[in-house]
């Protein structure tokens, strides 16, 4: 995975719908067709760092009988933050696009 | 700043934020656990799977918490844990070094801040940078004081100053109508003081020019102190009268608090100068000037027009001004003034001793480093990189030294109150020094900075743990971890010999000054003063009725051999004179060069305090008022300004009149320490309007038990006159040694401080030394040495050390000396016994040191030793 995308995938995931943590994995799994795999230990560190920037906030959830679990939303400075990186992606993609396929390009 | 808060947050929430985390981590697994059943995976196997897929948990919790950004605060407060639990594993190590350090930070904040009250205090006024010091500077480079009317002169004809007043002049006045009657110091000076300084009196105001006059209206303000002491802060003060010197005086003002000048000691009441200007003022060079520049100008500028008018006033007047400039100064230069004082010669002791504790305890923590060695390659091979570990060792470091630094803020706040209570009444030290919060600031500044200071070297030995010596527990790198405790060591015996020298010095030369006689005999004298109030004693004749019934009532006592008057008494600081003229002589362009002191006594004091009248006669009955103005003066007087001639029976001539030479007076010093007696010149209390005198009484027993006496005398003539100072002979010559007894004593103290310091880090590096070289000495034991040799050589060992050390203190202990030479009165500063005696004490220390190590040395057993390693 290119660095910086685990970010985009995360907060395009939780633009449709506040996720837990291992929601948002699978949901990342399963829309990749089972190419991208989120790690938990990457995962994790990913969903504080985003806190701390103020760009998701979390809710506890019961799960089961016994067990809590954060579900996190996006906020309105995630909402921004998604239209950059998603706008920033782009451009790079289609740049490097350009470079491995110069022939189409031109 | 909302991302900062969150951050703080996370910090100070640490164990919910780790319990949530897990919590989040817990479910996570179980989802995947859930999963891995749905999919028809065994029970066991699926939570195995999610177990192994989710790895490692805590690590997982630390890299997430990492993204906060707190890493290197968490590792430092890892740090500080593991610090504070391996300190309270060797307690013993850890309060040795707590102790030293507490000593050192702590006596070295008090000095701090000593030196704080004293040098920065006066600066405490807004733009003080503008405040200067004005003053008449003779051009022979003597710095004489300012008479009152070239004062005004530069007051009236200056553009330079906003402001100018006279520096605070401090006099005793008899306080009455409070109670018993009582001696208070007063401060008086001039309208513009309050401008120069730039300050608002608590309440009221402060005085005018109105009343900066003679024959003005008499008003004081009081000292905040004072109002609070004695009026237990009334605002009914003002309007009040208090009675100076039997002078009702009306309270205008309440000075703010803790005011006070350097220079000049707390004073009760302040009140106006009003000082004459009469043209024969000029000659009384005694006042000091303060002045406010105007904004913008330089002190160049300043200095400039000061010199124009001081030209002026030389054309003017020639016979008083010729050769008089004007000198202006920045305040602080009163300070230099005082740099031979004997504060900065303890703040420099201070950091001698701390100095030595920072030595000391690096050398301690280099022993216990070695000790250590293993630890420290256990963390190497486990990969904790070099800086790592050196982190680690300066935690462990600075935690001491803060340790010991908030500990020292205890022993400041001591060493300060005991400063206070000694510090002589009239050096304010009193109210300002104080713990504080910069005192407080400096010595954990302090701490952390001996803290890295010590903890340099160790923590460079810990860093090069070599994994593989670390475990073989071989001799490698113990060489130069030795080589460099023993340069320590010696560097502790280097400075503990500067101090030791010091106090030597100070000490030798106390002992010289304590026998030092100023020309008087001490022994036996009673001593008192009074102060008449002019407004009892108005006129000459009442003055002196009344002190010949006391002398008269005195010396018929019982257990009095003899009582006389003097209005200065000798090593009590206090100092009157000026030119005077030889009849028939041409008097030099310079009268400056014709100089002496004027002393007042009565009949009988050259007898009662044992001066030798060594030609003509001392003064007598005849000497009255009416009878031909006489004089006496003193042998050095006679030698410097009558070289060959008889002064019997010349005439002299000052404060405007003239006198005979009847007789001729030993030799009196000033003080004990002042190489030569000044020349002197008594005239008889009854042809001296002197209202103030000083009583001595040689008494045939104990001279306090003569005080009785003395009282009931005074109270038969005068029920209102208080005694002043009461007290004997021995007890002022001792009062005027304290400043060199503090010195000498305190040096004293620190010195053997250093010596025991120096005395425990030998014996520290020796033991370690022969823990390290127990296989060597097994050795050499086996191989034939005798125990006397094994003794030889440790001892020897530490007694090197001390010869290195003292050789390399040396050249430092002869540039002490040197700074000290002006201290010193009668001791030279390579003085032989010392620069003998203390490298003496300094090896027998080391000896004794390094004797117990040896001795176990000696007694080893070859087949124990040789299984040691």
């Amino acid at each position: 995975m290119p660095p910086g995308a685990l970010h985009l995938l995360i907060l395009r995931t939780l633009a449709f719908e506040p996720l837990h943590g291992y929601a948002i994995a699978q949901r990342i799994k399963i829309a990749s067709g089972g190419v991208l795999n989120v790690e938990e230990g990457s995962l994790y560190p990913a969903l504080q760092r985003m806190l701390m920037k103020g760009w998701v906030e979390a809710d506890w959830v019961q799960v089961g009988a016994k067990r809590r679990t954060r579900v996190y939303r996006l906020t309105p400075d995630g909402q921004r933050r998604l239209a950059v990186e998603l706008e920033t992606f782009q451009r790079t993609t289609n740049a490097i696009l350009r470079v491995i396929q110069p022939a189409e390009a031109s | 700043m909302k991302t900062l808060w969150r951050r703080l947050q996370v910090l100070f929430r640490r164990e919910r934020f780790d319990r949530e985390l897990r919590e989040e981590m817990e479910c996570h697994r179980y989802l995947m656990e859930q999963e891995g059943l749905e999919q028809g995976a065994r029970p066991d196997e699926a939570a195995r799977q999610a177990a192994i897929h989710f790895g490692n948990p805590t690590a997982l919790a630390e890299t997430s918490r990492e993204s906060w950004g707190w890493g290197p605060l968490e590792r430092l407060l890892q740090d500080l844990r593991y610090a504070a639990r391996t300190l309270r594993k060797s307690p013993v190590f850890t309060l040795t070094v707590i102790a030293v350090l507490a000593l050192g930070i702590g006596a070295n904040t008090a000095a701090f801040s000593a030196l704080r009250a004293v040098i920065l205090r006066p600066l405490a006024f807004p733009d003080a940078e503008r405040i200067v010091l004005v003053n008449a500077r003779h051009s022979s480079g003597r710095n004489g004081g300012t008479g009152i009317a070239d004062f005004l002169d530069w007051r009236a004809q200056n553009t330079v100053f906003d402001s100018m007043a006279i520096f605070p002049w401090i006099g005793g006045y008899t306080l009455t109508g409070e109670g018993d009657p009582q001696r208070v110091k007063i401060a008086s000076t001039t309208y513009g003081f309050q401008d120069v300084l730039g300050f608002q009196p608590t309440l009221g105001r402060f005085f005018s020019e109105a009343e900066d006059r003679p024959g003005g209206p008499r008003v004081t303000l009081i000292s905040y102190e004072a109002w609070q002491r004695r009026y237990h802060g009334e605002a009914g003060i003002l309007g009040r009268n208090v009675v100076l010197d039997g002078v009702p005086h009306t309270v205008i003002g309440v000075l703010p608090e803790r005011f006070s000048l350097i220079g000049a000691p707390p004073c009760d009441f302040w009140r106006p100068l009003a000082a004459e200007a009469a043209g024969a003022r000029r000659l009384q060079h005694q006042y000091s000037v303060l002045g406010r520049l105007k904004a913008g100008v330089s002190m160049e500028r300043a200095q400039s027009d000061m010199t124009a008018i001081a030209r002026r006033l030389e054309q003017a007047y020639p016979d008083t001004n010729r050769g008089w400039g004007i000198a202006v100064a920045p305040v602080s230069s009163m300070i230099l003034d005082m740099a031979e004082r004997p504060i900065v010669v303890l703040a420099c002791a201070v950091g001698f001793v701390l100095l030595l504790a920072c030595a000391n305890v690096a050398g301690l923590m280099l022993a216990r480093g070695s000790a250590r060695t293993q630890e420290m390659a256990i963390r190497a091979s486990l990969g904790a990189g070099r800086w790592r570990i050196m982190r680690q060792v300066l935690t462990e470091s600075v935690l001491l030294a803060v340790l010991g630094g908030t500990l020292g803020a205890v022993v400041a706040n001591w060493l300060m109150a005991a400063l206070r209570a000694v510090s002589p009444a009239d050096f304010a030290l009193d109210a300002s020094l104080r713990l504080d919060g910069a005192a407080l600031g400096f010595a954990l500044g302090l701490a952390v900075l001996t803290g890295l200071g010590f903890g340099v070297a160790p923590a460079w030995y810990a860093s090069r743990a070599d994994v593989s010596a670390g475990f073989l527990k071989t001799r490698s790198g113990h060489v130069s971890r030795g080589r460099a405790m023993s340069a320590l060591v010696a560097a502790e015996v280097a400075l503990s010999m500067v101090l030791l020298i010091a106090a030597g010095l100070l000490t030798k030369d106390l002992a010289l000054l304590a026998r030092t006689s100023v020309g008087i005999r001490v022994e036996r004298v009673l001593t008192f003063a009074l102060d008449l109030p002019a407004a009892k004693y108005g006129n000459a004749g009442q003055v002196e009725r009344f002190y010949d019934g006391l002398l008269g009532r005195m010396r018929a006592a019982p257990g009095v051999e003899a009582a006389a008057g003097v209005d200065t008494l000798p090593m009590k600081g206090a100092y009157s004179g000026g030119p005077f003229e030889i009849e028939g002589r041409v008097r030099p362009a310079d009268w400056m060069d014709v100089t002496s002191q004027y002393i007042v006594c009565t009949p009988g004091y050259f007898s009662t305090l044992g001066v030798p009248v060594l030609a003509g006669r001392d003064f007598d009955g005849r000497d009255t008022a009416q009878a031909p103005l006489v004089a006496v003066v003193s042998e050095p007087l006679a030698r410097r300004y009558f070289a060959g001639e008889d002064p019997f029976g010349r005439r002299i001539r000052f404060r405007g009149a003239w006198r005979t030479v009847v007789g001729v007076a030993g030799p009196v010093k000033r003080f004990a320490r002042r190489r030569e007696a000044d020349p002197q010149i008594y005239t008889p209390a009854a042809q001296s309007e002197e209202s103030s005198l000083w009583l001595v009484a040689r008494t045939t027993g104990d001279p306090l038990a003569a005080a009785q006496t003395a009282r009931e005398a005074v109270r038969e003539l005068d029920g209102e006159l208080p005694l002043i100072a009461l007290g004997t002979m021995e007890e002022v010559r001792n009062r005027s040694l304290t400043e060199e007894r503090v010195m000498a004593w305190s040096l004293t103290g620190f010195s053997g401080f250093a010596l025991a310091i120096a005395a425990t880090g030998i014996y520290g590096v020796i033991a370690w030394a022969v823990s390290r070289r127990t296989f060597e000495i097994g050795v050499r034991l086996a191989l034939g040495a005798s125990r006397g040799d094994i003794l030889r050589m440790v001892l020897g060992r530490g007694v090197w050390l001390a010869v290195v050390g003292a050789l390399a203190g040396l050249p430092l202990a002869l540039g002490a000396a040197q700074g000290l030479s002006a201290l010193l009165y009668g001791v030279s500063m390579q003085d032989p016994l010392v620069f003998a005696g203390v490298p003496a004490v300094l090896l027998a220390a080391a000896g004794l040191a390094s004797y117990l190590p040896a001795r176990r040395a000696s007694r080893l057993d070859p087949s124990v030793a040789l299984r040691a390693e």
